[in-house]
């Protein structure tokens, strides 16, 4: 008994050998004909008025710089749309889309950028095309005691101070390095400015919200966040990236193709372009989508 | 029905394992990551940091677990509890109590700190992290083997004129020896796998804070899951090797036993 246990396990274990190494979720369709279904599919641009889906429990995933404003965008979706519930689930977009790759069961995703929803078109996994539905700028914060005393960006680069950033893969990287470099090529900035910031982050987040709360926690001296971010928090002081050198953030939304109520994601999608949502998201701080 | 039931449970927990650790073997993934990059970092960085907490937890712990064993007084049993205490906390809780505590604005922090000292995001965190959730580990198995040492051996000792001294070191010690292996080895695979208290307390980055168990988090999350699983094959490896050394250290005891 013992011995075929044992036996069976090691087949078992062979097997999982056997299959494809790169994860190959099984809900992918062939790539060409999720292209075509991505191309014929109506996209939140040419139908400004929000359809009505039918009543739905939606799972929306969505960027944790998006945290506070989808617990008001739910409560007026759901207000307006009775019978359908939405669960938020928020994280860095790189995580989340990780999971959804993983066959995590969200209706919609919204992203802090372009580049996580659309590695979901092109594996076949998202339903129709992008929509933008909002943008964010990129501010310093520092604990309210300002432990490190930064007055300007280019203090980020001095030495001993702490920078908190999050993953490589998150978004919040991505647009704070490129911030570094277009403070880098400013007037007065010297010129290892990049390499030294880089030298002066001691730690890597999960999340643009857990980089906050360490730098509410005045554990670390700075970091790069969401003006939203700096807006929604009262520990926090904003140093200034100046307008030349920041990076307008695009977040973009998608329909995940695993979706079992496919319409009601898209109407709900849809909306997040619309009039109402827009408010919302505009009294926080985000800047209305680009489109 | 019995048999079934066990094979299905048995099947439950190994198999799971069994998948990933195929996976990692057969796919490539552990040979592409033990290549380069981060995998190598963390397992250099677990392998030193762990080395660090498990010397000074032997070192500290074992006169804590002989008091326990050896001395009654009042107040040893909320000792006990409270020396136990981390080993059914949740990791992240454990995390953010030493932050507060040795954060730059924790109690113990903030004086360290005007010295210079912090502690936040540096190696010594992460030892830190490592010695707090595991130490109780090591406590338990060394004050249980305390108490397994028969006291007439002691008072014989003493008889024939030994100092406490030599007690300790040529009887006790060497009695209590297999007990405090299996703790070692126990302790050791705590701190190899603690994860929570580490990113909340130490954050992480590579090279410098960055375990293996952080590694198969953080890659996962970046979505790069073949270095993912990589690294937790080297941490289900070495669990299994640990297993292994506690079952032999049981089975050498029992020769002993049956030997004298």
């Amino acid at each position: 008994m013992r011995l075929r246990v044992a036996l069976l396990l090691a087949a078992l274990a062979l097997l999982a050998a056997c299959q494809p190494a790169a994860s190959t979720p099984s809900n992918s369709g062939s790539p060409s004909a999720s292209a075509s279904a991505a191309a014929i599919a109506p996209s939140s641009s040419t139908t400004p008025e929000p359809t009505v889906g039918p009543p739905a429990a939606l799972t929306i995933y969505g960027a944790a710089s998006l945290k506070g404003a989808l617990d008001q965008l739910k409560a007026s979706y759901e207000t307006g749309h009775p019978g359908t519930t939405l669960t938020i689930s928020t994280d860095s977009s790189a995580t989340l889309r990780t999971q959804i790759e993983q066959g995590a069961p969200a209706d919609v995703f919204l992203s802090a950028d372009v580049n996580n929803p659309k590695k979901l078109v092109d594996g076949g996994l998202a339903d129709g095309e992008l929509v933008d539905f909002a943008g964010n700028l990129l501010t310093i914060v520092v604990p309210t005691a300002n432990p490190a005393k930064i007055a300007t960006p280019v203090d980020l680069a001095r030495t001993g101070v702490k920078v908190v950033a999050a993953g490589d893969e998150v978004p919040i990287t991505k647009y704070a390095n490129q911030a570094i470099g277009l403070l880098a090529g400013l007037p007065g900035y010297p010129a290892d400015f990049a390499a030294k910031y880089t030298a002066n982050v001691v730690s890597k987040e999960d999340n643009v919200k857990a980089l906050i709360a360490k730098i509410e926690l005045g554990e670390g001296d700075a970091g790069i966040v969401y003006v939203t971010d700096a807006k929604a928090s009262s520990k926090v002081q904003t140093i200034e990236i100046p307008p030349q050198a920041n990076v307008p953030a695009v977040y973009a939304g998608v329909v995940v193709k695993a979706s079992t109520h496919l319409a009601a994601a898209r109407a709900f999608l849809d909306w997040m372009g619309g009039a109402e949502a827009q408010l919302i998201l505009t009294e926080l701080g985000f800047s209305p989508p680009q489109t | 029905m019995i048999v079934v039931l066990a094979a299905l449970l048995g099947l439950f927990l190994g198999l799971p394992v069994a998948l990933l650790v195929g996976r990692a073997l057969f796919g490539g993934s552990l040979a592409v990551a033990l290549g380069s990059g981060p995998v190598v970092d963390a397992l250099a960085l677990s392998l030193i940091t762990t080395a660090i907490s498990l010397t000074l937890t032997i070192a500290l712990a074992t006169p804590l677990a002989h008091v326990l064993a050896r001395r009654r007084f009042r107040g040893a049993a909320i000792v006990e509890t409270i020396v136990d205490l981390p080993i059914v906390l949740p990791p992240s809780v454990a995390g953010l109590a030493l932050l507060l505590a040795f954060g730059r604005r924790g109690i113990f922090g903030e004086p360290l700190a005007s010295l210079g000292i912090e502690l936040p995001f540096t190696t010594v965190a992460v030892v830190i992290a490592q010695m707090f959730v595991s130490a109780p580990f090591f406590i338990r198995a060394a004050r249980a083997g305390f108490l397994g040492v028969d006291r007439d051996y002691e008072d014989a000792a003493r008889v024939d004129g030994a100092s406490e001294r030599q007690l300790t070191w040529a009887v006790t010690l060497p009695l209590a020896a297999p007990a405090l292996a299996s703790g070692i080895v126990m302790t050791w695979a705590r701190a190899l796998g603690e994860f929570g208290a580490t990113i909340m307390f130490a954050g992480n980055f590579e090279g410098r804070t960055q375990t293996l168990p952080l590694v198969v988090y953080g890659e996962f999350q970046a979505g790069d899951v073949d270095a993912s699983v990589a690294a937790a094959a080297i941490l289900v490896l070495a669990a299994f090797g640990v297993l292994l050394a506690v079952r032999g250290l049981r089975w050498g005891r029992a020769l002993d036993l049956r030997g004298a």
